[in-house]
């Protein structure tokens, strides 16, 4: 036995029931191999939960792929063990050993409860499908059993018959649940479990997971980018950066106290409900590394504050810090890093006269052959001159056609907005759009793409238009020169930001940012929340910033409506709607977000 | 704009991949290359077909149905006429046919999908247009068309254009339906952009990709229908050579003399199948 192992003194010398040793993934690609893991050590003990967190590209969910040998074509294990109760090596083992693991002993819950479903069969004959693949029983034992697993994960028997189209994305997940569980796994991955869902939703799952394994003992190995979620279900985390585990230990000792500078970072930057309002975010600067090329040193020195000369050219390994957490950094901090709370530039709103107002407004979208769906009925609200407004809500609350009516694209079957100023719509009211990739023409140079607005409006000459562009580049955080470039040249955050240059071109009074920071990783959603606010501080903006995470709106705005289901269901100033929510769905709401700062440190916050 | 600086230092872009035309990308590839070859053969011979011979296609020697020789690479037909001569002249028939008649489907088309795009009740008669266009079978369509207007070249190429259109129209009309919805269109919306700039500026760069891999298809489909309509004496007007019309002449000489029928269908399965090859690689080349 040679893997490592790290938990408290009391099961240290239990051999872990899943355990990767020097786990190494690559993946090949256009341009070449990308090591997409390189490197990692992990363990897992009967009936605990280790919460894997990182950002996109961190290598979490290529890590839990591997574990269980599921990877793409593409991907390919270059070395390491993965061993299942110590002896067995799931690197080196055939096909159809695996095909005995998967399910019996690893089940695993993937992010999308929509497409991992098989829509054309029934929930019953998945079930049955899943629990035959096994051998368990006969048609009768695992009928019973079916309705056994799905009153597990909360859904009446009686739904058996159903089609995963019956179902809500949330009880599809549940669904999945009970398939992954069926035949009594010992560990259950969990890939993102509750990220495509609202979150009210989300705490259901979650509750669920943490029920499944304090009831059938059941190892969870959840992979999440949520902070929150770790502090508030994991006994350990494991935080994940460039391929390589960078800090491992118990989740209150490694949330309260990280040693790890990206781990630091990276709470900073979690927009949370228990800071005083309008709190600046801690963005971390730069992008994570490519790792089609070789990393150097630890992948994360070009971001890191801390970094001394040894971090450049020598990669760090996971070493003891204390007696339960480890991390693999030379210059580790050695107390927790009391970081003081730096205030947002803000400016008080000019109330005034409003500078947009929408009063009554509903809209209803009939198609044929479907009920009709109100998705907005008789909203109102103003927006004054230099405001933020926060508008939160689930999924079909009715957040997006909102915005959209606002700036146009679709006409409202009744009520009135009205925009204050010079004339036209386009140039008063701009958005910013949520998905990074889709929302940049990929034909247009980003020049192109900036200057467009001015184009479309006949402003101003092709010279002052240039100088424009320059400016807003500029403004936004880019380098000028990449004007000349393409969108797929920039990451998510980048793309953003050139997004907000789009909108802000024809100098507009209202922005409007439909999820403008949803697809985004924390540490770049930081960076982004701190360029709108300095943005409307800077040039009197009002901003209508819609979102499903109340803690990123409260953290930037002055007022926040709450939408559920096409109505206004509250509006307040940010600090007394989140303090004393008076709304029983805006309580929901409320408890739903996980906060970063785990459960037991909070009640010794409070003692 | 003053102070505050936004971020301590710009962000810059990741070192520019090369940027490749997606088109360019897609040939490049070894089933790219071997269409582009075999295609580019095929063309070639056709261009230079009175370089290659020394008999005019409609020379009539006086030795019918002659074997392979050196005189005669492809041996004579039924009146005496040189094989090889007429293949390739054949073949550049062919190529001005599909050449021109191609294009002609595309833009009709297109000009349907655009007006389709534009006008709810034109797109319901647009659309049952091409309904009826593609209810009929191409060689049925072929005898109507030329009962209308008689046989000849300019009818083969009227035929393949209507054939075609109804492809690149709906197409086209796909494409637009769902490029406007997509976030960059509505962005370009919100900044002020009207109906025929998006068109123009935004969605038709981005819609176009499935159009160029139309057309290598459309040409191989119209190289099969100037065959047919040629091979049941629609086409090309004898004595004017056509790969369609020279098999048609070879059917009643297949026993005794096979090697007439060789020539010009290995024209046609090289042209199809090179084309294919290159309708293929494009269309990986898009996707990506």
């Amino acid at each position: 036995m040679t893997v490592t192992i790290d938990k408290p003194a009391e099961v240290r010398a239990a051999i872990p029931l899943l355990a990767a040793h020097d786990l190494r993934v690559v993946f090949d690609s256009a341009r070449g191999p990308v090591h997409a893991v390189r490197g990692v050590d992990l363990d897992l003990a009967a009936g605990e939960m280790l919460g894997i967190v990182g950002e996109s590209g961190s290598g979490k969910s290529t890590t839990a792929l591997a574990l269980a040998r599921m990877l793409p074509p593409a991907g390919r294990i270059t070395g390491g063990s993965v061993l299942l109760d110590g002896d067995t090596d799931l690197v080196a083992a055939s096909e159809a050993a695996l095909t005995g693991v998967r399910g019996r002993r690893i089940g695993m819950v993937f992010q999308d409860p929509m497409t991992s479903l098989n829509p054309l069969l029934t929930v019953r004959r998945q079930l049955d499908e899943a629990l035959r693949a096994h051998g368990f029983g006969d048609r009768g034992a695992r009928r019973a059993r079916s309705i056994e697993l799905l009153e597990l994960v909360g859904i009446p028997g009686a739904r058996l018959r159903g089609y995963p189209h019956q179902f809500s994305g949330g009880m599809r997940q549940r669904v999945m649940i009970a398939l992954a569980l069926a035949n009594r796994p010992d560990v259950l991955i969990a890939d993102e479990p509750t990220t495509a869902l609202d979150p009210t939703v989300q705490a259901q799952i979650l509750e669920l997971l943490d029920t499944l394994r304090r009831e059938l003992g059941t190892a969870v190995l959840l992979i999440t980018h949520n902070m929150g979620v770790v502090a508030e279900r994991c006994d350990r985390v494991a935080v994940m950066y460039g391929g390589r585990v960078v800090e491992q230990g118990p989740v209150a000792e490694v949330l309260s106290a990280p040693r790890h500078p990206y781990t630091a970072g990276l709470l900073r930057a979690v927009p949370r409900l228990d800071t005083p309002a309008g709190t600046r975010l801690a963005g971390i600067p730069g992008t994570p590394p490519d790792l089609a090329l070789p990393v150097l040193g630890c992948a994360f020195a070009n971001r890191c504050t801390a970094a001394v000369d040894r971090c450049r050219t020598e990669q760090p390994d996971l070493a003891p810090v204390t007696d339960t957490a480890r991390t693999a950094c030379w210059v580790p901090s050695t107390e927790a890093s009391a970081h003081p709370l730096e205030p947002i530039v803000r400016r008080a709103p000019d109330p005034t006269s409003p500078v947009l107002e929408v009063s009554g407004v509903s809209k209803t979208f009939r198609s044929r052959g479907r009920p009709a769906v109100s998705a907005l009925t008789d909203v109102d609200l103003v927006l004054y001159p230099g405001e933020t407004l926060g508008v939160v809500g689930e999924s079909g609350s009715g957040k997006s056609t909102l915005a959209r009516a606002i700036v146009g694209i679709h006409k409202p079957d009744r009520g009135v907005i009205r925009v204050a100023g010079k004339g036209r719509l386009a140039r008063e009211v701009q958005m910013v759009f949520q998905d990074p990739y889709a929302s940049l023409n990929p034909r247009m140079t980003v020049g192109d793409i900036v200057a467009d607005p001015l184009h479309a409006q006949h402003i101003g000459t092709p010279l002052e238009r240039r100088a424009r562009v320059l400016e807003l580049l500029e403004r936004v955080g880019l380098d000028p020169a990449v004007a000349s470039r393409f969108p797929r040249d920039f990451s998510g955050g980048q793309r953003q930001r050139i997004g907000i240059a789009r909108a802000l071109a024809p100098a507009p009074s209202v922005l409007i940012c439909d999820e403008a920071v949803s697809a985004l990783d924390v540490s770049v959603q930081a960076q982004v929340v701190n360029l709108l606010a300095e943005l409307q501080a800077d040039l009197g903006l009002a901003l209508l910033f819609i979102a499903h995470d109340l803690a990123v709106v409260r953290s930037i705005s002055h007022r926040i409506v709450v939408l559920r289901e096409g109505r206004v269901v509250e509006t307040g100033p940010a600090d007394d709607l989140v303090a004393h929510p008076q709304d029983p769905y805006t309580k929901a709401l409320l408890a739903a977000v996980p906060s970063p700062v785990p459960a037991a440190m909070r009640a010794a916050e409070a003692a | 704009m003053t102070a505050a600086v936004v971020t301590k230092a710009p962000v810059v872009a990741a070192p520019a991949k090369r940027a490749r035309n997606p088109y360019v990308q897609g040939l490049l590839t070894p089933r790219g290359i071997t269409g582009l070859i075999v295609v580019g053969l095929v063309v070639l011979l056709g261009l230079a077909a009175p370089l290659l011979t020394s008999y005019a296609p409609t020379f009539q020697t006086s030795n019918a149905l002659l074997q392979p020789s050196g005189e005669h690479p492809l041996g004579t037909d039924e009146i005496g006429r040189d094989l090889w001569s007429r293949v390739l002249f054949g073949i550049r028939t062919d190529l001005i046919v599909v050449v021109s008649a191609v294009p002609l489907g595309a833009l009709a088309g297109c000009l349907l999908a655009l007006v389709s795009v534009a006008s709810r009740w034109a797109d319901v008669l647009v659309q049952r247009l091409f309904d009826v266009v593609l209810a009929f079978p191409g060689l049925i369509l072929g005898l109507t068309v030329t009962a209308v207007l008689g046989a000849g070249t300019s009818t083969v190429i009227v035929v393949i254009a209507v054939v075609e259109a109804p492809a690149f129209g709906r197409m086209l009309r796909g494409a637009i339906l769902s490029h406007r919805e997509r976030e960059y269109a509505l962005a370009a919306r919100v900044g002020g952009a009207g109906p025929a700039r998006l068109l123009v500026r935004h969605i038709l760069p981005n819609a176009a990709d499935p159009l160029v891999v139309q057309i290598a298809v459309s040409l191989s489909i119209a190289v099969i229908v100037e065959g047919a309509m040629s091979f049941i004496g629609i086409g090309v007007r004898p004595p004017e050579p056509s790969l369609g019309s020279i098999v048609s002449g070879s059917v009643m000489h297949l026993q005794d003399h096979p090697i007439y029928a060789i020539g010009p269908l290995v024209a046609i399965s090289a042209f199809v199948l090179g084309l294919n090859l290159l309708a293929e690689a494009l269309n990986k080349g898009v996707r990506r």
